[in-house]
């Protein structure tokens, strides 16, 4: 990457996505609803390209092809079985619903929609703690293994601090003045880009192992336990049972996820990108598990952490040069596809749920305070990356479960009328203090009967709900009438 | 139909796929399936079936109880009315 042609190619990258952040920002409205939902005009190319790119984070290959490494083929129906289907249901299930009340009454974050369902201030408090408290170690766990990616397929040329800075640097650059229309437009070129390269590098590394047939050849003769899942006791059915409550269900809880669906300009949109969805998740997790099995083959020897970084080490042992600077791109472009949106969806929450407590603020200063809020996050992940707190890197550990436990309540109150605030205010918390005693080894581990602690919380969630629920009053009927008769108009 | 028949047919579609994702049984035949274009095992080869069967299944829930918004609902819609300053 030191060559010319390499630095060339990096610094065309970095060139689109400025001048996409400038022609974002020449269109972009100074008003909360434009600055933050991209005027809640998105079609569906742009919303499916948004979610996905959002979605895919540094995990794909890093975290998840050092799986497959470990385990074999069974990774890929472990992570991301369940989410083929269950991630696009989510965007009907909930997030239609969640569309149409942001449509009606101009809700545009989670906070106000569960908020506005009970009219309960307290609601929403609970969902903006709990989804800042999630996000922001999610992210900065983000930060951390795209730098260390970055780092790695350089050939430490580009130190972990550095890599800590461009990344958010470059993310910041679009995002600040063109708001979630900068992430979104920056999200078709990273997703079309890390799509297209991951399948030719796919190919480039079965080329040079002598071809996909032969690679699988030698993998069925040196370690046939690879293709059987039954061999693997990490992805044991009890542990691939729990494992469908936490990475695929916790998709439509992420905030900048939630939110691009708000920004979805009718139904229609949603209805394609459920359909694209599947295909889309099939696809760049098959390349990651075909990377990280074949490279247990390649580069044989690695052991647990050392295992993530399969798919730098095998760009690097098996490639030429200038492939080394298109990986590196694929890894750029998934790591910022997530990480901008995090950080616009924290500065969201925080401009439009939290400081509108404090003081009135109009749509152009709502879009002024997001900007600084937005440089204060960006600020405080990096310090936070750079020094790698150990308590930051245990909540991150469960940050998806916690998402996972917040989901029986997001679609209790859409579809249950009976649903009160103070069930979902019990739900959200009982079982997130469950969450932290069980991962933070303070109850035993026997009281999950085996399964991971997100199953029995989820379970928790449910039960809380609904028995608070029946134990309190009803909500009047004139709130019900505002969401449910709302709903009936359109469901019959 | 009505709208809860529908719901309740939805619902059972969902149950379908997260037993189909759940399929313990079928992991003896892992080493027994030949491999899916001389380099995809079943293990691998399964889900490539199950997301083109995703696709399918979603078709059928957004035709089933996924209703676009009548026009009266959308005229009443007030989420993108906001002006500049």
């Amino acid at each position: 990457m030191k060559t010319p042609l390499g630095i060339g190619i990096l610094l065309i990258y970095v060139a689109v996505l400025v001048l996409i952040g400038y022609l974002g920002a020449r269109v972009t409205r100074k008003t909360r609803e434009d600055y933050f939902l991209a005027g809640r005009g998105l079609g569906s190319f742009a919303i499916f390209m948004a979610l996905f790119a959002s979605n895919i984070t540094a995990f794909t290959i890093i975290g998840h092809a050092g799986l497959a490494y470990e385990v074999g083929y069974g990774a890929y129906g472990y992570v991301i079985g369940w989410s083929i289907f269950i991630t696009p249901f989510t965007y009907y299930l909930v997030g239609y619903r969640s569309w149409l009340l942001g449509k009606r009454y101009g809700y545009a974050t989670q906070p106000q929609v569960f908020g506005g369902i009970f009219n309960s201030r307290l609601v929403a408090l609970l969902f903006t703690g709990l989804l800042l408290y999630y996000t922001l170690p999610y992210l900065v766990v983000s930060i951390i293994g795209g730098s260390l990616a970055f780092t790695t397929i350089s050939d430490g040329f580009v130190p972990y601090w550095l890599a800590s800075m461009i990344i958010i640097a470059v993310s910041l650059v679009y995002t600040i003045p063109a708001g979630l229309r900068g992430t979104v437009w920056t999200d078709i070129f990273q997703g079309l880009v890390f799509l297209v390269v991951a399948v030719l590098l796919l190919f480039a590394i079965a080329r040079s192992l002598g071809g996909f047939s032969e690679i699988t050849g030698q993998i069925m003769a040196a370690n046939p336990a690879m293709l059987q899942r039954g061999l693997s006791p990490a992805i044991a059915p009890i542990n691939w049972f729990s494992f469908s409550f936490i990475n695929s269900i916790a998709v439509i809880v992420f905030p900048q996820m939630y939110t691009r669906i708000l920004a979805a300009r009718s139904s229609d949109k949603l209805k394609k990108v459920s359909l694209y969805y599947p295909l889309a998740l099939a696809g760049i997790f098959g390349v990651s598990t075909l990377l990280g099995v074949w490279g247990s083959i390649a580069v044989p020897g690695l052991v647990g952490k050392d295992a993530d970084y399969i798919v730098p080490m095998l760009i690097q042992q098996y490639l030429a040069p200038a492939w080394t600077v298109l990986g590196l791109v694929v890894i750029l472009a998934i790591v910022k596809s997530s990480i901008d949106s995090q950080l616009l969806s924290v500065s969201h929450i925080v401009t439009d749920d939290l400081l509108t407590r404090f003081r009135k603020v109009s749509s152009g200063q709502a879009v002024f305070w997001g900007r600084v809020i937005l440089i204060v996050f960006a600020a405080a992940a990096y310090y936070i990356a750079l020094i790698r707190p150990a308590a930051i890197l245990n909540i991150a550990a469960f940050a998806f479960s916690g998402f996972s436990i917040m989901l029986p309540v997001m679609i209790g109150t859409l579809y249950w009328p009976r649903a009160t605030k103070q069930g979902a205010c019990a739900a959200l918390i009982i079982p997130a203090i469950m969450l932290h005693l069980w991962y933070l080894g303070i109850l035993p581990a026997a009281t999950t009967f085996g399964f991971m602690p997100v199953f029995p919380a989820f379970i928790l969630t449910i039960i809380t709900l609904v028995v608070v629920s029946y134990l309190t009053p009803a909500p009047d009927a004139g709130q019900r009438e505002k969401i449910f008769g709302f709903f009936a108009q359109i469901f019959k | 139909m009505t709208y809860k028949k529908r719901l309740t047919l939805v619902s059972l579609i969902v149950l379908v796929m997260f037993i189909l994702h759940n399929s313990f049984w079928l992991w003896d035949l892992d080493c027994v399936v030949p491999l899916l274009f001389g380099f995809m095992p079943f293990a691998f080869s399964y889900y490539i079936g199950y997301a083109l069967l995703a696709v399918f299944a979603m078709k059928v829930i957004i035709t089933l109880a996924w209703p676009d918004p009548p026009g009266e609902v959308v005229d009443s819609f007030t989420g993108n009315e906001e002006k500049p300053e």
